[in-house]
C-alpha cells in the first residue's frame, strides 16, 4: 500500500511538473546518469554533500543503450534537463563544445594529469570539460589458485602454452576468455594488439587529431603486427583451442559468465569487475582471482597499461548559478576522502584523487597492485580516439578483424586489405 | 452431422498411434514455444552466480526478485505501465474506430487519400523517427510527461489499427445502419449505436493486442521517458549499464511483467479469436 | 463549405489524423529535413547537401550487396516461416480435443514477453559455452556449435526468433478466420468424399484469401525493418554478415550520430517497403486467387 500512496504521491508530482511547475528552484541539482556501482558511489557523494548544503540531488538515471544518443541531443537542443552529466573519455571531443570549461574547479588540479589531457577533453579554447569520478580501465585477471605469480604469461606465446597445460591437466575447460565483439573490442582485440606495437590508426599510441590526419587517418589493417594479432586469435580459437569456439561473437557479459563459472582460467576486464569476481554471490572463483600486467607479442618488450577516466560534466546551456552550484558540488566531492575510500571499496576503481592513492594503496593490495603496474607506469596507452567518428571507426575495425578471424586463415591478409580503406574512410 | 471441418489427423494410421502421435506433435509445439519462456522464468529463479549457466547446479532462490523489489521505482513503474497501456489501449481504439468506420463505409477522394497517408506511414522505419520525436516532445514540454508518452504511443497504432478496423467493418453488413437512418437516426447515431456494437468483439480483439503491445514496447519507452514517469521496460533497460548486463535482475522483472501479460492474454484470448475476422 | 456527409466523414478521422500528423507526420519531415542537410547529431550544423547523404547510401557496397539482399532474404523467410507455422497452427486448433485451450494459451506465449528480453534470452540459450542447445547437443553426443559466429546459424537464429514471435499472430488472425468459414461448402465436400488434402487447397485456403493477403503484406512490411531483436542477437554480425537495413539506419543516427545520413538511409528503405507492400498486395492476391 505505501508504495501505491507514494505513486500517487509522484504521478502528482510528475503532472504538476509537466503543467509548468519546473521552475527556478535553485537549490536543486539534476544528475544525469546511468546506475552502476562507480556512479552510484559517486552519486552518494554529492547526496553528502548535498544534506550538508540544503541541495536536494535529483538523480535521473538513463539506460546505456541510448544514453550518448540521448544525452548529444539534449546538449544540442539546449533543453535544460540536466546540471550534471556522466563523461566518459570515449566521447571527450564529441560534447567538448558543448560543455562548461571546468577549469575553475580548484582541486581538478589533484586529478590525474594523464587520463585528463587535452586531448581528450579540451574544448577548441584548450579548456578541460571535465571533472573525474574515478579511473577506468582493464587488467588482465587469472586463477590465482592455478598459476602461481611467477607462472603468469608474460607473453602472448607464453599464454598459449600455459593456456594448453591447465587444459591438458584438466584444470579449466578454456585458457582464456574476453569479449570480442563489436563495443568488445577492448578484452581481447585491443589489449593484445597494445601489446604488439599496434593499434587501429597509424603511426600506433598516437591520439593527436592534427598528426593522425598528417598521416591520412591511415589504418593499420595491412601491416604485418595486424595480421599477426589476426593469426594469433585464429589460431587460439583454431588450432590451440585454448579460447571457445564462439568467442568472436562474445560481448563482456558472456566472457565475464565463462571466466566467473570457473571454466577459464585468464581474462581481460575492467578493473571494476574485480569485486564482482571475488564475490562468492556472483561468482564461483570468488577468492581465486588476481590481476597483472597484460602479456605482450613478439614486437614489444616494455610492458604497457591502459588508464583512463569515467567523470562528470555540466552543460553549457545551463543558468550560470546552477553552473557554480554544480562546481561547488564536483569540487566537494573531489576532496571528499571518505566517500573515495568507499567508491574504490565498492568498485575497484582507483578514485579521482590522486593525493588518496598511496593511502589506499597502503591499506588494500588489489591498490596497490594497480598502482603500481598501472596508475605509475611511465607508458600508458588511451582507450579510444578522441575525434566524433571513432565510433564509425571502431565499428569498421571490429568489422574487418570479426570477419578475418571467422574466415579461413589463409583469407586473413585479402580480409584485411580489403577492410583497410573502409577504416581510413570511416575516420575522415 | 459429420464433422467435416476437422479432418482426421493422419487418416492412414490405426487410431491408438495417432493420438499418441498427435499428443507428442502438441507436446512439442508448445514445448517449443514456451521454452525461451520457461528458461528465462528459471534463469530468475537461480542465484546470482547460476543466471548463466543456468544448467549448472540445482540452487535456487528468490533473491533477484527481492533485490528488484527493494527498488522502490519498481512499483510506480509496474503501475505506470499498467497505466499508459491501459490508456493508450482507450484511446487508440477510440480514435482507429472511426477512422476504420470511415475507410469502410464510404468511397470518394477523401478515403482514397487517407488510405494511401496510412499505408504510407505505415512503411516508414521507427528508427527515422524516433530521434525526431525526441526533439518534438522535448520541444513542445512534454518530454517525460504522461502526456509525451500516450500520445506517440497512440499514435504508432493509428495505421496499423485503421487498417484492421476498416477489414471488421467490411465484414459487417451496413444495411442495419441504412435501416437505423431511415428510421431517423443520425449518421453519428448509426455509427455509434448500430456499427460499433456489432463491431464490439474486434475491438475487444484490438483491445487486447494493444495492451499487449504497449506493455511490452522497448524503444519508443526508452527514447521519451527519462525518470518522472519510468516505464517496467525502461527500469528493464537500465539494468543494461556499461559495466554489463545485471542479468538476474532483469529476468526477475521481466518474470513480473509476464504476469499481468499472461492474465490479459489468458482471459482476453477468447475475445481476440473472436473479434480478429476479418 | 463541405456537405453534411463530408463533415461526417472528415470529423470520423479528425483525431486520428491529428495525432497522426503531430507524432507521426512532423516527426518524419524533421527526419527528413535532416537527410538533405550537413546534421551531426553533436554538431548540427544543418547547412543543406542536397542529396549527398543518399548518393552515399547508394553508392556504399554494403549497403547494396549485404544489407538489402539479407533485408530481403530476411523478409520472405520470415513471412513464409510464420505464415506456414500459423496455418497449420490455426488448422491444428480448429478442432476440438483435450486440452485445446491450454495450447492455444501456450502458443500465445511470445506475445506475453518483451522481445528485447526474448532476445536475450534467446541469444544465452544458443550460446556456445552455457547455452542450453549445446549442452543438450553434447549429452546426446553431438558436436556443439558456435551458432552466433557462423553466418547462416546466425541469420538462421534470428530468422527462428522472429517467427517465434510473429507466428502467434498469424495463428490467431487465422484461426478467427477459419472459425468463421461457412459451414455448407465443407458439408457438401464431405458428402462428396472430397480428400482433406482437396478440401484444404480448394475450399480452406480460398476463403482464407483475404485474411492471408492483410497479413501477408502487414507482416512484409513490419518484417523489412525489423530492429531490435536483430541488434539484440547478433548486432548484424558476425562482421556485418546478418546486418539489415534497419541496423544500417540505427549505426549511422544512433551510433555514429550522424543524423543526415541515418535518415536518409532509412527514407531510401521506407520507399522500397512502399513499392514492395503495393507489388505484394497485387501479387499475394493474384496467387491466393489463382
Amino acid at each position: 500500500m505505501q508504495g501505491l500512496a507514494r505513486w500517487f504521491v509522484a504521478a502528482t508530482a510528475a503532472l504538476v511538473a509537466a503543467t509548468g511547475g519546473a521552475a527556478a528552484q535553485v537549490k536543486e541539482l539534476r544528475v544525469g546518469y546511468q546506475p552502476s556501482p562507480i556512479q552510484d558511489a559517486s552519486i552518494a557523494m554529492f547526496e553528502a554533500w548535498g544534506a550538508k548544503n540544503g541541495v536536494k540531488i535529483v538523480k535521473v538515471p538513463n539506460s546505456y543503450g541510448v544514453y550518448v544518443e540521448k544525452m548529444t541531443a539534449s546538449l544540442t537542443s539546449n533543453s535544460d534537463q540536466y546540471d550534471v552529466i556522466w563523461h566518459n573519455d570515449d566521447w571527450g571531443q564529441t560534447w567538448a563544445h558543448l560543455l562548461e570549461p571546468t577549469d575553475d574547479v580548484a582541486a581538478n588540479k589533484f586529478a590525474d594529469k594523464w587520463s585528463m589531457a587535452p586531448v581528450v577533453f579540451a574544448n577548441a579554447q584548450g579548456q578541460n570539460t571535465v571533472v573525474p569520478m574515478g579511473q577506468t580501465f582493464s587488467v588482465f585477471f587469472y586463477r590465482s589458485d592455478l598459476v602461481k605469480p611467477e607462472e603468469v604469461p608474460k607473453t602472448l606465446a607464453e599464454l598459449v602454452t600455459a593456456s594448453k597445460k591447465l587444459q591438458a591437466d584438466g584444470k579449466v575447460k578454456f585458457g582464456y576468455v574476453g569479449g570480442m565483439s563489436m563495443n568488445n573490442s577492448w578484452f581481447s582485440w585491443f589489449w593484445s594488439m597494445w601489446g604488439n606495437n599496434c593499434d587501429v590508426l597509424l603511426p600506433p599510441y598516437e591520439r593527436d587529431n592534427a598528426k593522425l590526419a598528417a598521416a591520412g587517418w591511415k589504418s593499420s589493417m595491412t601491416e604485418p603486427c595486424m595480421q599477426q594479432t589476426v593469426e594469433y586469435w585464429w589460431d587460439a580459437i583454431n588450432t590451440h583451442k585454448i579460447v571457445p569456439r564462439g568467442m568472436p561473437a562474445y560481448d563482456r557479459n558472456e566472457a565475464n559468465a565463462v571466466f566467473m563459472s570457473g571454466d577459464a582460467a585468464f581474462t581481460v576486464a575492467d578493473s571494476l569487475w574485480w569485486g564482482t569476481f571475488n564475490d562468492p554471490a556472483k561468482s564461483k572463483i570468488a577468492g581465486k582471482v588476481a590481476a597483472t600486467r597484460f602479456p605482450l607479442g613478439p614486437d614489444r618488450a616494455r610492458p604497457f597499461a591502459w588508464d583512463d577516466i569515467w567523470g562528470w560534466a555540466i552543460p553549457k546551456s545551463i543558468a550560470p548559478e546552477r553552473k557554480k552550484l554544480a562546481k561547488e558540488m564536483l569540487e566537494a566531492m573531489m576532496l571528499d576522502k571518505e566517500g573515495q575510500k568507499k567508491l574504490f571499496k565498492a568498485t575497484g576503481a582507483p578514485p579521482p584523487n590522486t593525493e588518496f592513492w598511496a593511502e589506499i594503496a597502503a591499506e588494500d593490495s588489489f591498490m596497490k597492485l594497480l598502482k603500481e603496474s598501472v596508475l605509475d607506469s611511465p607508458d600508458k596507452v588511451r582507450g579510444a580516439y578522441y575525434f566524433p567518428q571513432w565510433p564509425a571507426v571502431h565499428k569498421a575495425f571490429n568489422d574487418t578483424v570479426t570477419r578475418a578471424v571467422t574466415g579461413k586463415r589463409e583469407d586473413i591478409a585479402k580480409v584485411l586489405a580489403e577492410g583497410a580503406p573502409l577504416v581510413s574512410k570511416a575516420a575522415q | 452431422m459429420p464433422i467435416v471441418t476437422r479432418p482426421d489427423f493422419l487418416p492412414g494410421l490405426p487410431k491408438w498411434s495417432r493420438k499418441t502421435l498427435f499428443a507428442l506433435a502438441l507436446l512439442g509445439i508448445c514445448f517449443a514455444f514456451a521454452f525461451p519462456v520457461l528458461w528465462l522464468i528459471l534463469t530468475s529463479l537461480r542465484p546470482e552466480s547460476g543466471v548463466y549457466y543456468v544448467h549448472r547446479g540445482t540452487e535456487f532462490t528468490l533473491s533477484s526478485f527481492a533485490e528488484v523489489l527493494s527498488d522502490e521505482r519498481i512499483v510506480g513503474a509496474f503501475l505506470n505501465s499498467a497505466l499508459i497501456s491501459t490508456l493508450a489501449t482507450v484511446f487508440s481504439l477510440l480514435v482507429t474506430v472511426s477512422s476504420g468506420y470511415m475507410l469502410s463505409r464510404f468511397t470518394g477522394p477523401a478515403p482514397r487519400i487517407w488510405f494511401g497517408t496510412i499505408y504510407v506511414f505505415r512503411c516508414v522505419p521507427y528508427i527515422s523517427w524516433v530521434l525526431p520525436l525526441y526533439f518534438v516532445t522535448q520541444s513542445w514540454g512534454i518530454y517525460d510527461t504522461y502526456t509525451g508518452l500516450l500520445l506517440p504511443h497512440i499514435a504508432v497504432h493509428i495505421c496499423f489499427f485503421s487498417w484492421l478496423m476498416k477489414g471488421f467493418f467490411d465484414g459487417i453488413d451496413p444495411s442495419m445502419e441504412y435501416a437505423a437512418m431511415i428510421d431517423g437516426c443520425t449518421r453519428w447515431g448509426a455509427f455509434i449505436r448500430v456499427a460499433v456494437p456489432s463491431a464490439l468483439p474486434a475491438i475487444s480483439a484490438l483491445a487486447v493486442l494493444c495492451w499487449l503491445f504497449t506493455w511490452n514496447e522497448f524503444l519508443f519507452a526508452l527514447i521519451l521517458t527519462g525518470n518522472r514517469v519510468p516505464m517496467i521496460t525502461v527500469v528493464m533497460a537500465q539494468f543494461v549499464t556499461e559495466m554489463g548486463l545485471r542479468w538476474n535482475l532483469m529476468a526477475a522483472t521481466a518474470v513480473m511483467a509476464l504476469v499481468p501479460a499472461f492474465l490479459i492474454a489468458l482471459f482476453g484470448q477468447k475475445y481476440v479469436i473472436r473479434g480478429l475476422r476479418i | 463549405m463541405f456537405g453534411e456527409q463530408q463533415r461526417f466523414v472528415l470529423l470520423l478521422i479528425a483525431p486520428a489524423a491529428l495525432l497522426l500528423l503531430l507524432f507521426q507526420v512532423v516527426p518524419i519531415v524533421i527526419g527528413a529535413n535532416a537527410s538533405f542537410r550537413d546534421w551531426a547529431l553533436y554538431n548540427p550544423k544543418k547547412t543543406w547537401i542536397g542529396f549527398d547523404h543518399y548518393a552515399a547510401v547508394i553508392s556504399d557496397p554494403a549497403f547494396l550487396y549485404v544489407v538489402l539482399p539479407n533485408t530481403f532474404l530476411f523478409m520472405v523467410l520470415s513471412v513464409a516461416g510464420a505464415l506456414v507455422a500459423g496455418l497449420m497452427l490455426a488448422l491444428l486448433l480448429n478442432r476440438p480435443f483435450r486440452g485445446q485451450k491450454l495450447v492455444q494459451t501456450i502458443l500465445l506465449v511470445p506475445l506475453m514477453v518483451a522481445p528485447v528480453v526474448a532476445a536475450i534470452m534467446i541469444r544465452w540459450i544458443f550460446n556456445d559455452q552455457f547455452g542450453i542447445v549445446n549442452v543438450v547437443l553434447e549429452a546426446i553426443g553431438l558436436e556443439g556449435q558456435p551458432w552466433l559466429v557462423q553466418r547462416w546459424s546466425a541469420f538462421g537464429i534470428i530468422l527462428l526468433t522472429d517467427i517465434w514471435l510473429w507466428t502467434p499472430w498469424f495463428t490467431l488472425l487465422l484461426l478467427a478466420g477459419l472459425q468463421s468459414l461457412p459451414k455448407e461448402p465443407f458439408e457438401a465436400a464431405a458428402i462428396d468424399g472430397t480428400t482433406t488434402w482437396r478440401v484444404f487447397r480448394f475450399l480452406t485456403l480460398p476463403m482464407l484469401r483475404p485474411v492471408i493477403v492483410v497479413c501477408v503484406v502487414i507482416r512484409a512490411i513490419d518484417a523489412f525493418r525489423t530492429f531490435d531483436i536483430v541488434w539484440t542477437l547478433t548486432g548484424g554480425g558476425p562482421g556485418r554478415s546478418t546486418e539489415l537495413f534497419s541496423l544500417y539506419a540505427y549505426v549511422h543516427a544512433f551510433l555514429n550520430l550522424d543524423l543526415g545520413r541515418g535518415s536518409a538511409a532509412a527514407i531510401i528503405g521506407g520507399l522500397i517497403i512502399l513499392v514492395i507492400g503495393v507489388v505484394l498486395y497485387r501479387l499475394v492476391d493474384r496467387i491466393a486467387k489463382a
